[in-house]
């Protein structure tokens, strides 16, 4: 499990990225932690939720189809929970009515699998720019 | 043959019928004429005949009051040479011939039972003394025979002879027969002209009546005959030239009528046999569409799910890929071989990419939000996507939208896709350069509205061969790496969830077009 190498002070955001496939946590790690993002991983909903509850989060990077709980029911937790912690849905199904249906639940944005280094680091920027005002 | 044929013919039986009425009726008329003529002639002879012997009786009345027997004698036989005087006679009271026009009659006497004695005198004595008269066939003419009794007078009884005693009431008779010669040939002469008539009047008519029922009757009614004949050997078209408004006129009018009434009966029956014939055809050809159609939806339905399936099972590895072969093509300065291999990875990669986002374009096929919906609306933005993109520089690309295009019930989006999709077909197909008119249209087709959308290019057009196969999947024509072959079966998928239809008119070195059927709304845009 990669983490951020450098110091919390220096670390522009923690995110927290759930997904049931290692190739895409682990493609997330390589492309955002250089980016000087703090990353944590969890394989699946129930997990990222518990790591949630654990400590706060700026972003949650999340799959949308996952086995035992899926993408818009994570979503609807933590906006219910931590409503502070911004969601992008990441999804290699993205219809209209799904990303409409996340939009509406309060994603901030959602990302098409496969998404390159720049698209992810793009996204991802765009998110704590707003965020930092 | 002829002459019993003419006879058992309508025109033959009538003439022979008229005929034998006109010779019968013509024969008794003629009958009747000629006894009240002979009877008038006879009675006016008969008339004569008394005032000839009067005038006997009178020019021998002073011979007989006299008694100058010699000059009765000769008044008699001068009055004797008369035309038509066969013979006058004057009988004393005794029956005896006294004077005669022929002196060899003269002291004759008749017996009393000659016919002359029997007109007064019956066996039982006399019965009447009425002047009479009778007629006799002579030898070559009738002879009319008229007695008349000279009776007693003062003179006679007082004259000085003292021949006759004043008691007796006839003196005598006399007898004069007549030749009823110029009687009997006018009659001949008569009977003879009255029957040249009766036979000319006779013909005339007939040949009038014959000429009459030939062109009035037996004419129309062999044409008739004629075109019962032809109707019967099934010439229904025939008709009967007969414009008369009496009876055969009518009969006519009403076998065209009926032969008109056959025909369109016919001609029903035939039409209803061939359409009947069609729609089988048209039921069966629509049942093996709906067959088709359905292996079809089911065929796109299972690799719809399956699709599904396979992208997100392939966009996690693919996403690695892409990643790493970003994060690699770094470590490479520009322009190095290695650097070029990693691009051949990612390009790759993206391709495996748009396939799966194709696929799963049956996923989405298979549900759709429909909403009212204006095609031209949809086309305009679908065009507003292309039209800046490079490949459509060089391509003419023309709209021809009709203005109050009926409404449909669609999925907005996916019906973009659809036209997006034809839109980069056609300029796939004109290969950069050349036009593309997309064209809208209200068309009704077996009672149902429908929306037309035609997509035309002036491409190199579609092969047979490829025709068969140009909405399956995977199928495609454009070069490795162009086309997924997915574009049209997603599209004929969705088109198909819309209960429309794609059809392809297309021409080898022309162009073609895709025409996409809706079914419309009531509502217009």
């Amino acid at each position: 499990m990669a983490s951020g190498a450098e110091g919390e002070s220096m670390s522009k955001g923690k995110i927290l990225v759930i997904d049931d496939e290692d190739i895409v946590r682990l493609s997330c790690s390589r492309s955002l932690v250089p980016e000087g993002y703090e990353l944590k991983m969890a394989k699946n909903g129930p997990e990222g939720l518990k790591m949630l509850e654990e400590e706060a989060f700026d972003l949650v990077l999340t799959d949308l189809k996952m086995p035992n709980m899926d993408g818009i029911e994570v979503l609807g937790t933590i906006k219910t929970k931590w409503p502070k912690t911004d969601v992008v849905i990441v999804t290699g199904y993205q219809t209209v009515e799904t990303a409409v249906k996340a939009i509406k639940l309060g994603a901030f944005d959602y990302i098409e699998k496969p998404f390159t280094p720049d698209s992810l680091i793009a996204t991802v920027a765009n998110v704590f720019r707003i965020r930092n005002g | 043959m002829l002459v019993k044929k003419s006879f058992n013919s309508l025109t033959g039986k009538l003439i022979l019928a008229i005929g034998t009425l006109m010779i019968a009726g013509s024969m008794l008329f003629w009958l009747f004429l000629f006894k009240y003529q002979e009877k008038e002639l006879i009675a006016s002879s008969v008339k004569y005949g008394y005032s000839f012997v009067d005038y006997i009786k009178n020019s021998t009345r002073y011979g007989m009051l006299t008694d100058q027997g010699i000059l009765i004698q000769q008044t008699v036989e001068a009055v004797g040479v008369a035309e038509g005087i066969q013979n006058i006679r004057i009988f004393n009271s005794k029956g005896d011939v006294a004077y005669s026009s022929d002196k060899k009659h003269i002291g004759t006497s008749l017996d009393k039972n000659s016919a002359v004695c029997l007109r007064c005198h019956s066996s039982s004595g006399p019965t009447k003394d009425t002047p009479s008269w009778t007629i006799a066939k002579g030898e070559q003419y009738r002879l009319l025979n008229i007695v008349q009794p000279i009776y007693n007078e003062p003179a006679c009884y007082n004259a000085l002879c003292h021949v006759h005693p004043k008691t007796q009431r006839v003196l005598g008779i006399v007898e004069a027969d007549l030749s009823l010669e110029l009687l009997d040939h006018s009659i001949k002469q008569q009977g003879m002209a009255i029957t040249v008539y009766v036979l000319a009047f006779s013909i005339v008519i007939s040949g009038t009546l014959c000429i009459i029922i030939w062109n009035f009757v037996s004419t129309p009614l062999t044409m008739l005959a004629q075109g019962m004949r032809k109707v019967a050997a099934g010439d229904l078209d025939f008709k009967v030239t007969i414009s008369r408004k009496d009876e055969i006129g009518e009969l006519a009018n009403t076998f065209n009528t009926m032969s008109d009434e056959l025909r369109k009966a016919k001609n029903e029956r035939m039409e209803w046999g061939n359409t009947l014939e069609k729609k089988v055809q048209e039921k069966t050809e629509a049942i093996h569409r709906a067959q088709q159609q359905l292996i079809h939806s089911e065929k796109l339905a299972s690799l719809g799910r399956m699709a599904a399936g396979v992208a997100h099972e392939i966009n996690s590895p693919l996403t690695g890929i892409v990643t790493f072969g970003h994060l690699l093509r770094k470590k490479f300065p520009e322009g190095t071989e290695d650097r070029e291999d990693i691009e051949v990875i990612i390009d790759q990669a993206n391709r495996c990419s748009t396939i799966i986002k194709g696929l799963l374009g049956f996923a989405r096929a298979t549900t759709a939000d429909k909403a009212q919906t204006n095609i031209n609306d949809v086309l305009e933005s679908s065009l507003n996507i292309v039209k800046n993109k490079a490949d459509f520089f060089n391509i003419k690309l023309s709209t021809n939208f009709e203005p109050s295009l009926n409404m449909v019930k669609a999925d907005a989006p996916q019906l973009q896709q659809v036209f997006l999709n034809m839109i980069v077909n056609a300029s796939d197909a004109c290969e950069g350069k050349g036009a593309i008119t997309i064209a809208t249209s209200n068309v009704h087709d077996n009672g149902h509205d429908y929306v037309q959308i035609e997509f035309r290019d002036t491409g190199y057009g579609i092969k047979d061969e490829d025709l068969e196969k140009i909405f399956e999947p995977f199928f495609t024509t454009k070069p490795v790496g162009k086309g997924t072959g997915l574009g049209l079966a997603v599209s004929h998928g969705i088109i198909q969830e819309h209960g429309g239809k794609i059809t392809i008119s297309t021409k080898i070195g022309e162009g073609t077009s895709f025409f996409i059927w809706l079914p419309a709304l009531k509502e217009r845009a």
